[in-house]
């Protein structure tokens, strides 16, 4: 009882803010509400038992990506008549076309799942715990993740490097 | 855990911390950095020397990364690529800004991104083995800050490089939704025993040839060739052109020796019509340029159509060729490049006019872009007639005569445009006379290439043999 209580209440709260990202004016608003988004989808996980995937829901896209957007958005500093100049509505077509793919998609899915009964839970069960992802990183997947530090490591030196402001070289 | 086979890896892995430190050291007691990247080239040569006993044995480190003779002999070419890209960086060292130690760790980060292509038994592993080396050119691509050209070049790169790496990505995730796994086996067992193959692993299939084929300027992904050529500091140019595109081809032979053989009948026809459109792309594009670094960009995707009428055959005979054409296009691309490094301050700049009299000026210089030019042509007894030759003579075995014609009537267009630089160099006047130094590194460079083209072109019993033990 409990536990749909709190489903509702996030998945409210979360489609309320969903609203919000596509439908405020204001760039800055949206990301604000895109923040709450993904706080709501992290409860979810927390939910199904995932703690490490709501951990990482938190700290990777409420800590890193959501301060990037709100970064460029700072950076951008539309001004308000470029604003009013951005219709939201014009991408309507096609977003209408993708959300109508995706709910093809998961009708698919579910469609699928309801043959084959317990298939959906037997695979997401036991997978979202620390021990399980960490696992499979130091042992199967141990190379690819060191390979991804040094793309990584490329990526910041580049950064780096290429956003420095050159110091006239003393001759 | 047999950490020998890792050993060069593990090598290259070092010494790109080496180089980040390096660059660290105060200003008084600098080492000389292109010597200590020329430093860690040897070391992990040497790394590779000592494993080659374990080459035959085709042992894999977790099914992730295999040492076979493939993967020995095109980390020893993509080695001797990267050595050359130093020597040509020394000698342009002037135009780049003060802290070169990241350029060369980034050059250590995509030797390591090809060694992995070179190794790889996952697509996860073809997917990280591209991103490092192509994160790395990105990066060096946009080098020169102060010049708009370069920066335009490094965004070019990067968004179409991008986008390509979404589309091999999407590819790579079909491919899983089909097979259930990412590994090699798993995949080519999907293909084997498949009663009918679905629609989306031959989506799949495409959009990964989709995202080799950018690496490898294929037509239609090639647009961003000539800008990038043009732009990009011509040491970078230089490795984009050699080393990327071997280690895109490599990355389509294995893929499609491996485990695209099952559908071979679905990719022949298709691998075929791409290299019809990328050689007459490049060589007519080639035709009407004015500035040599894109000329030679037009004519690097030229070479990726011969190198896609290799893989068309889909057979032994086809594979060793395309090996026998990257070896001589490895000698005769990067001597051509290190002449126009070593000209380009002399003469003025990049355009096609700059190199009236090279010839007067320096005779040595002349004669290596002569040599090498006549090499990417394909004129006997170079290097390149033999990689063409062994291409043309596997796609008659594969029975497209309309195919080797095509071929054949690009040789001669190229050789019109090769044959324009190589007159303004010999019969026009210059405009200055005044001789041109080249530096003993560049120059003892040089000769090993030259003599590269001609060994690889005369004597090709032992390379064949050697490229032969591939399987």
């Amino acid at each position: 009882m409990a536990e749909a209580v709190f489903f509702y209440l996030f998945t409210g709260a979360m489609l309320a803010a969903a609203w919000s990202v596509v439908f405020n004016r204001q760039p800055l608003y949206s990301v604000l509400s895109l923040l709450v988004v993904m706080f709501c989808l992290a409860a979810l996980f927390v939910m199904l038992q995932a703690y490490f995937v709501a951990a990482l829901q938190v700290l990777l896209y409420a800590g890193a990506v959501l301060v990037l957007f709100l970064f460029v958005i700072m950076l951008l500093n539309l001004a308000p008549e470029a604003l009013a100049r951005m219709r939201v509505f014009t991408w309507q077509g096609g977003g209408a076309l993708l959300g109508l793919w995706l709910a093809f998609l998961l009708a698919r899915i579910f469609a699928a799942s309801a043959q084959d009964e317990g298939a959906l839970s037997a695979a997401s069960a036991p997978r979202g715990s620390v021990e399980a992802v960490g696992q499979l990183l130091f042992e199967k997947y141990l190379i690819p993740f060191e390979l991804t530090s040094f793309i990584i490591l490329a990526a910041i030196i580049g950064a780096v490097t290429l956003g420095k402001r050159e110091v006239p070289a003393k001759r | 855990m047999p950490w020998g086979l890792l050993a060069p890896e593990l090598g290259l892995c070092l010494w790109i911390l080496v180089m980040l430190l390096a660059d660290l050291a105060p200003a008084t007691r600098k080492p000389q950095l292109s010597w200590l990247a020329l430093g860690g080239i040897g070391f992990t040569a040497v790394l590779l020397a000592w494993q080659q006993p374990l080459w035959a044995r085709g042992e894999s480190f977790q099914s992730m990364l295999a040492v076979t003779h493939f993967s020995g002999l095109y980390k020893c070419f993509f080695t001797a690529t990267a050595a050359v890209v130093v020597i040509m960086t020394r000698q342009f060292q002037r135009h780049l800004p003060a802290h070169l130690g990241a350029f060369y760790m980034l050059l250590f980060t995509a030797l390591l991104g090809t060694f992995v292509l070179a190794s790889m038994r996952d697509l996860l592993m073809l997917f990280l083995g591209l991103e490092l080396l192509t994160f790395s050119l990105y990066i060096m691509a946009a080098y020169l800050k102060a010049e708009a050209k370069s920066i335009e070049a490094g965004m070019k790169y990067l968004i179409l490089g991008s986008v390509s790496s979404g589309f091999l990505v999407y590819g790579i995730a079909l491919l899983y939704g089909f097979a259930g796994g990412t590994s090699f086996t798993q995949v080519q067992n999907a293909f084997t025993y498949a009663l009918t193959v679905p629609a989306t692993a031959y989506a799949g299939m495409v959009l990964v040839l989709a995202g080799l084929g950018f690496k490898i300027a294929a037509s239609p992904f090639n647009l961003w060739v000539p800008d990038v050529y043009e732009g990009a500091p011509t040491p970078v140019v230089a490795l984009l052109s050699v080393g990327s595109k071997m280690a895109g081809a490599m990355a389509l032979l294995q893929l499609l020796t491996g485990i695209f053989a099952p559908i071979a009948a679905f990719w022949m026809p298709l691998l075929a019509a791409l290299s019809v459109a990328t050689l007459l792309y490049g060589n007519l594009g080639a035709l009407a340029q004015t500035n040599i670094k894109r000329l030679l960009g037009y004519s690097s995707i030229g070479h990726a159509g011969y190198l896609l009428m290799g893989l068309s055959t889909g057979s032994v005979a086809g594979a060793e060729a395309v090996t026998y054409y990257l070896l001589a296009y490895l000698f005769s691309t990067l001597a051509v490049f290190l002449v126009v490094i070593a000209a380009s301050d002399a003469v003025g700049g990049d355009a096609l006019e700059d190199y009236r009299g090279l010839s007067q000026r320096s005779g040595f210089l002349a004669a290596v872009m002569f040599l090498g030019l006549l090499s990417l042509a394909g004129v006997p007894p170079l290097a390149g007639f033999v990689g063409k030759l062994l291409v043309l003579l596997a796609t008659v075995e594969s029975g497209r005569l309309w195919l080797v014609a095509v071929g054949a009537v690009n040789v001669a267009i190229a050789l019109y445009y090769y044959l324009l630089i190589v007159k303004r160099m010999y019969l026009d006047a210059p405009r200055q006379t005044q001789p041109i130094a080249v530096p003993a590194a560049t120059r003892v460079t040089l000769y090993v290439l030259v003599l590269g083209i001609l060994v690889v072109g005369i004597w090709q019993a032992p390379f064949l043999r050697w490229i032969s033990a591939i399987r």
